[in-house]
């Protein structure tokens, strides 16, 4: 049962924002954990493959740049969700650049990032991830 | 040259100098951008508090930060444009500015000075003042049909005086921080705390208004020899951060005894198991903070505890009551042996059992000597402490208080000598379940229970809610609608509001969440979901159905797992970044300055961002007029007050090409020749459009509304504010102030397509929400379909058009014309949802005849 749900690993280092996604993504059958310390969620990521990482850019501690990179590293089917308040067109692209699979300006509605993780799941599904879709409408916007 | 240089060089010339024009009307645009800017950050950050948006303490603070580098600018703008005029507004902005970074800090700012404040004065507003408690039985005190006992509230304000008058601050802060960093243990932190409050005085003055309130309230309500109940009302002690029984409660105080009693509550704020708890809650320091609440004693024949459903059963949906002979307390310390009811939690509430047990000995309030146990008459002992008809009534509030409040509660009530019921205190009551409901639960709920409707519209208050379905039809009266139930209806009208007591959720097949009934819903936090197509057709009248508005699915029957887990959850509104959002946008959103004309309309009355912005538009506007129109004329521009047949006071600064011929004694319309400012005022005085009154229903009695003559001055001149336009031959930008609405206009049009563009902005209005709502969909509705761009910001409205051809760019132009004169009473027109139909095809009629488009 547990390995035929999406699993979801939320890294923040603001407690609200797993307050406030876990329960809501577990509502549409998403198997979620939760961090608000980087070092906790890397310990985690090295006992267990998580099919979606969604993590904060900056955070006391950590860079959420190492956690994408280390992720993809260990984990290349992985997609990795970046969420942050200081979205910036070089961070977009850095993001982009080491294998991210979009970029969510906080705040953001909980259906814009419903929708981005149910790409997500589908680009892994289908086996071809669709790494510069997210660029290309960054760009235009 | 830049005006700072310029104003430099023209205090060195002994200000001989006219500032040039193009310098003085880009620092005009420029505090305009500043303007518009903060209103729109102001509006959005409002719509944060809706529940849809994921948001974090980071957004508070750059929020915030970016607020005041914008209002920082914004002063400085006008500052400059009047040579240092309102220099009081920057001490008016730090005080605020100052106010908000403590709340960003975690201090909590009482938002009253009153040291007391009677139940009848507080408003679920006040919680930061006055303490969950006060606020929540005052504002049970309000719903209908319920009664609280008499009291006051000795606010956050008290407790500050308490703390600085007796300097305790600092030694409160030191031992917190010994306790925090593990250097001594809670409960000798506790003690020491505690100790610092019970060894200080209550401040004189505030003793003396305890005392005069107390006697205020006993005379008024004839109680000769009256008893207090005196007990904590902590900042962050609700219904949902329950610290039952962790402060402490003081009964049976006499007048005298009030001081001692209020100090014995304070301290048990630092009670070992409340320290604890607040860490664990992540309350900050600042958050820390005691009001208390000081009610009459109610010399009750019974008294007891009403749950509304089984906490450890949920399940059988029953309520469960106990009740004795006598004050409440025994009950509630289970020291006395108490009756038990069970009841139906489906109306007509039967009692389904009662177990009553012998009660030998109660406690009653004894005159002077308060209260005392004595032996309860023989005859009475056997006797249930309650008749059938009371419970049905304890059963009827319970539900109405578990409706209003969104969870299951846990109910004390007494009744008084006259056999009248009294709510002491409600608060949420947690459930016991076999395991915690999960959210994964959740997920195949649509293969478990029939769904009537999935996918379809849009939350306009988040949320569960099960109950019978109301369909609303013509002639159906609103007042047969039952407790309970579920409003289902065709369009989401103001009037439906009415039943928003009553109502466990709505759902429309059309509405928006910009409407009135949205905003009602929201603050009563009844589930509404809204533009589901078809709700009317696929739910049935009666039905029992269950509405869940996260996945915008309703399902057939009452879905169990859901209302259980939509009790259990966190409510949103209480995490921490909603509480602080909230503080400081009541630094920031309020407008308390509405009317230039009055005494207080002066840089030192505003206190909120919301004012300073209203004062610095409200002035850049009239500098502009009378530096150009009253007082100096600048070479490079020419200014006139335009001669139109409507009290229109409006000033026309021309910056090239705009006027045409001498205008000494005024400017005739037709001396006009800026191509946008004729086209608007072409629309503007369309006849009917400036003094349209609302009409019949029918489209008939609309056209001949239209064309219907009208007195022309029928406007009172105080209606009508200062009003500017810069033209230029193919430029205006238009600063209009009609009653209390704003509107700016900035076009720009010429034979080149790419420059071509029309900015819109309208905003204000001073009348009831539901109106106000009406203005903005109608004047949304209008601009999108004539190919605005649209976006609404609570009630601002903005339209952009860009790069479209002149021909159409004129028509547009025109179109804004019919809605300057039109929308100037707008509010006061649209007295029905109806009316948005109605004046929207009016428009349009006027616009087909006009251009066929």
């Amino acid at each position: 049962m547990e390995s035929e749900k999406t699993s979801i690993l939320i890294l923040d280092d603001e407690p609200i924002v797993g307050k406030r996604l876990q329960p809501s993504l577990e509502r549409k059958g998403y198997e979620v954990e939760v961090f608000t310390a980087g070092s906790e969620a890397m310990a985690r990521l090295a006992q267990r493959r998580f099919d979606i990482v969604i993590t904060d850019l900056v955070m006391e501690g950590m860079d959420g740049m190492q956690v994408l990179t280390a992720v993809k590293e260990q984990y290349p089917e992985t997609e990795v969700i970046v969420i942050t308040g200081y979205a910036t067109m070089e961070k977009v692209r850095e993001t982009f650049n080491r294998g991210g699979f979009d970029f969510l300006a906080k705040p953001f509605k909980l259906g814009e990032i419903v929708e981005v993780i149910a790409r997500a799941v589908a680009a892994q599904k289908s086996g071809c991830p669709h790494k510069f879709q997210g660029l290309m409408s960054a760009d235009t916007d | 040259m830049n005006i700072c240089t310029w104003i430099s060089r023209a205090y060195r010339r002994e200000k001989k100098e006219a500032v040039p024009f193009r310098i003085l009307f880009a620092e005009f645009k420029k505090s305009l951008e500043l303007n518009n800017r903060i209103l729109d950050l102001i509006a959005d950050a409002n719509d944060k508090l809706s529940g849809d948006y994921i948001f974090d303490g980071a957004y508070i603070q750059a929020t915030c930060r970016e607020l005041s580098d914008l209002m920082r600018q914004l002063i400085g703008t006008i500052n400059l444009l009047t040579r240092h005029k309102y220099s009081g507004l920057y001490s008016s902005f730090h005080l605020i500015e100052g106010e908000i970074s403590a709340l960003l800090h975690g201090q909590v700012l009482g938002q009253v000075k009153d040291l007391v404040l009677s139940y009848r004065d507080i408003s679920r507003d006040l919680i930061d003042s006055v303490g969950g408690k006060n606020a929540h039985i005052a504002e049970i005190g309000k719903l209908t049909g319920i009664r609280i006992p008499y009291g006051f509230a000795i606010t956050t304000a008290a407790f500050s005086m308490f703390l600085a008058e007796n300097n305790l601050q600092d030694d409160i802060l030191a031992v917190r921080k010994q306790w925090r960093q593990r250097e001594i243990a809670a409960e000798e932190a506790a003690q020491k705390l505690q100790h610092f409050i019970l060894d200080a005085d209550v401040p004189p003055k505030l003793e003396k208004e305890i005392l005069a309130s107390a006697k205020r309230m006993a005379r008024r309500y004839n109680y000769s020899t009256p008893c207090f109940a005196v007990r904590s009302s902590a900042i962050g002690e609700d219904e949902s951060s329950s610290f039952a029984g962790q402060y402490l409660s003081r009964l049976n105080i006499s007048l005298d005894e009030l001081p001692q009693a209020y100090k014995e509550v304070l301290a048990s704020l630092f009670a070992p198991e409340a320290l604890e708890y607040r860490l664990e809650m992540d309350f900050r320091t600042h958050e820390i903070m005691m009001a208390v609440a000081c009610q009459l004693m109610i010399p009750a024949r019974a008294s007891g505890v009403m749950y509304t459903y089984d906490p450890v059963r949920p399940e059988r949906e029953t309520m469960i009551v106990n009740s004795a002979w006598g004050l409440g307390a025994p009950i509630v310390a289970g020291e006395v042996p108490s009756d038990h009811f069970i009841l139906d939690r489906q109306p007509p509430n039967e009692v389904l059992e009662s177990q009553i047990v012998s009660k030998d000995e109660a406690v009653f309030l004894q005159g002077s000597h308060g209260m005392g146990v004595d032996r309860v008459a023989e005859d009475l002992r056997t006797a249930p402490s309650l008749t059938d008809q009371q419970l049905r009534e304890l059963a009827r509030i319970g539900i109405q208080l578990e409706k209003y409040f969104k969870r299951p509660q846990d109910i004390e009530f007494a009744v008084d000598q006259e056999d009248k019921i009294i709510i002491l205190q409600a608060r949420q009551l947690r459930l016991q379940q076999q395991r915690e409901p999960r959210a994964s639960d959740l997920a195949d709920l649509g293969n478990r229970y029939p769904v009537l409707l999935r996918g379809r519209g849009i939350a306009a208050m988040e949320g569960v809610a099960t109950g019978p379905a109301w369909v609303s039809a013509a002639g159906r009266a609103l007042n047969d609608f039952p407790m309970g139930g579920i409003l289902v209806a065709r369009h989401a009208t103001p009037q439906l509001a009415r039943v928003i007591q009553r109502a466990a959720g709505f759902i429309t097949d059309i509405g928006a969440t910009t409407g009135h009934l949205a905003t009602v819903a929201r603050e009563f936090r009844v589930p509404a979901l809204f533009n589901t197509e078809n709700g009317t057709e696929v739910i049935a009248d009666g039905e029992v159905i269950t509405l869940d508005t996260e996945s915008l699915t309703v399902y057939k029957g009452a879905v169990q797992e859901l209302q259980y887990y939509a009790i259990q959850e966190e409510p949103i509104e209480e995490m921490y970044e909603y509480r602080l959002l909230r503080r400081v946008l009541k630094k920031i959103e309020p407008l308390n300055l509405t009317d230039p004309a009055a005494d207080n309309f002066t840089p030192r009355a505003c206190r909120t961002y919301h004012d300073l912005t209203r004062f610095v538009h409200e002035k850049a506007v009239e500098t502009i007029i009378d530096l150009n129109f009253y007082h100096a004329h600048h070479k490079d521009s020419q200014a006139g007050q335009l001669l139109w047949e409507y009290p229109l006071d409006l000033i026309l600064i021309d910056v090239g090409g705009g006027i045409e011929g001498e205008h000494s004694e005024g400017v005739r319309p037709e001396q006009i020749s800026s191509v946008p400012m004729q086209a608007l005022l072409r629309g503007m005085s369309y006849p009917g459009m400036w003094d349209m009154a609302p009409a019949g229903v029918d489209f008939s009695s609309f056209m001949s509304s239209l064309t219907r003559t009208t007195s022309v001055r029928s406007t009172a001149p105080e209606d009508v504010g200062r009003n500017l336009a810069v033209v230029s031959a193919e430029y205006t930008n238009i600063n209009f102030r009609l009653g209390y609405h704003y509107t700016v206009i900035d076009a720009f049009i010429s034979e080149n397509i790419l420059d071509n563009h029309i900015y819109f902005r309208f905003s204000g209005g001073v009348t009831e929400t539901i109106r106000r709502s009406r203005r903005t969909r109608l004047l949304a509705r209008i601009l999108s379909y004539y190919d605005f761009l649209c976006e609404v910001h609570g009630d601002i409205v903005v339209g952009r058009l860009k790069k479209t051809d002149r021909e159409r760019m004129l028509h547009r132009l025109f179109l804004l014309g019919l809605l300057v004169g039109f929308t100037r009473q707008l509010d006061i027109k649209m007295v029905s949802e109806e009316t948005i139909d109605i004046f929207f095809n009016q428009i349009k009629a006027v616009m087909d005849k006009e251009y066929g488009i």
